[in-house]
């Protein structure tokens, strides 16, 4: 089989670095040891016609291998998972059960938490943001205190380390720098344990070098968090 | 193999239209030829400990068989669709562009246009929720433009019917009758599509023959 080949950018803001999506797949490939090239994109060229033919939404990641063309990171793990060993059980139900997982980070977990990214990043300027914060955190901190007591000393949610423990982690370690962040100790070690992973140190690291090019110039000022950008001039 | 059981509610804040989770199930059930019991809950009784066991974020639908307790529709739909035919192409790549329609459904279509609910119903009391709604539904529009464009003339998101279509017709039911739908024709008529299936008709009948419980006191709606 040819190595497979997946997308990502070339540059994305500061904040956004460590959880492009594509750190979902590039895991995923880690953890079963499949290698894999690159094809980078500029920041915009994703909702060009070229990429479009792969994504219909203008997003990243996308993945090729042979005839094969998938878009969704969601998906392209599962793919991954089905065709090698490693994030999925063999036997029938377990193996229905980390799907489970899959879905349920993807469709009840990720989605307040990305509620709380538009608010705070991409929409922080907005009026009504900051008075919305309140109730995007309860919703959140609903679905944490429900994940908590499932995983409760578990070392990951359903026997073995699986496709969905991946996804996730992958999700909750959006809450980086949130107040959310070590609301739950179970959830804290969960994620920290997913992180100590080699495979995930070896994608992240990948992730991170790939951002090689300078931003656009529209976009100069998401290149290094406010904080850094000199508080004494 | 035994009949699976699914839990659903037995009174929905929709008023019978469709929308709670379980309609997802019902349907792939109908559409594979899979006979099912239901257990149904009173509103409320989805946050207890009874049900968490079998759900731990307190929601339907759940699905049991034999010893296997799922939940997450979109998990049980693909579930299904592994065990039975009818729901996923036999080759390799068909299967797995189905299952990222799937995936497109739930985790790029649906959550923008679950803001758009939450924005309407549960916070449409909130004094910033009519300057918000334009924002919200510049990305609802900029969603549903790219996925008309995909599926231009096509009855399917990718070749016949599959669970990818089942999951995305469900999602895009949402919209409900905001109109937002009817701007894009090739979707609408995607969705009527879909709707016109004899396996959701009887899964919509049966979600709504269950419906036979009140309303919460405490209702706010």
């Amino acid at each position: 089989m040819p190595k497979p080949v997946i997308t990502a950018f070339d540059w994305v803001p500061w904040f956004a670095r460590g959880q492009v999506r594509d750190l979902r797949v590039r895991w995923a490939l880690e953890e079963v040891e499949q290698d894999y090239h690159v094809r980078y994109l500029p920041q915009g060229t994703q909702k060009q016609p070229p990429h479009r033919m792969l994504q219909p939404f203008g997003q990243v990641p996308t993945y090729e291998q042979g005839g094969l063309t998938l878009f969704e990171s969601g998906a392209i793990v599962l793919h991954i998972a089905e065709a090698h060993g490693g994030l999925l059980p063999s036997e029938t139900e377990a193996r229905s059960r980390a799907i489970e997982w899959m879905f349920a980070a993807l469709n009840t977990v990720e989605p307040p938490i990305s509620d709380y990214a538009i608010a705070t990043l991409f929409e922080n300027h907005e009026p009504w943001s900051e008075p919305r914060l309140p109730s995007i955190l309860a919703r959140i901190s609903e679905r944490l205190d429900e994940l908590s007591r499932r995983l409760a000393e578990s070392e990951w949610l359903d026997g073995d380390f699986s496709g969905g423990d991946l996804l996730m982690i992958a999700v909750l370690r959006q809450l980086k720098g949130s107040p959310l962040e070590s609301t739950h100790a179970n959830l804290g070690f969960y994620v920290a344990r997913g992180e100590a992973r080699p495979a995930f140190q070896r994608a992240l690291a990948a992730q991170m070098a790939g951002f090689t090019a300078e931003p656009p110039p529209e976009y100069a000022f998401l290149d290094r968090p406010p904080t850094d950008q000199g508080e004494s001039k | 193999m035994t009949k699976p059981l699914l839990t659903a509610y037995n009174w929905s804040p929709d008023k019978g239209a469709g929308l709670v989770r379980d309609m997802r199930v019902r349907w792939a059930l109908e559409e594979v030829g899979q006979p099912y019991d239901v257990r149904h809950l009173n509103w409320g009784e989805q946050k207890e400990p009874e049900h968490r066991a079998r759900n731990p974020f307190g929601q339907v639908p759940a699905y049991e068989e034999g010893g296997l307790v799922l939940f997450e529709s979109g998990a049980i739909v693909l579930h299904i669709a592994e065990g039975r035919p009818g729901l996923l192409p036999e080759d390799k790549a068909g299967r797995a562009r189905a299952i990222q329609w799937m995936f497109a459904a739930i985790n790029t279509v649906e959550p923008v246009l679950w803001e758009r609910v939450i924005a309407k119903v549960i916070e449409g009391d909130k004094p910033w929720t009519k300057d918000r709604l334009p924002a919200i539904d510049a990305r609802v529009h900029e969603r549903l433009g790219e996925l008309s464009a995909r599926l231009g003339d096509a009855q399917w998101l990718d070749g016949a019917f599959s669970a990818g279509d089942l999951l995305m017709v469900q999602v895009l039911r949402t919209l409900g009758s905001s109109g937002i739908l009817e701007s894009y024709p090739n979707l609408a008529d995607y969705v009527a599509r879909g709707e016109a299936r004899p396996a959701f008709a009887r899964a919509l009948a049966a979600l709504r023959a269950g419906l036979t419980g009140a309303p919460p006191a405490d209702w706010p709606y």
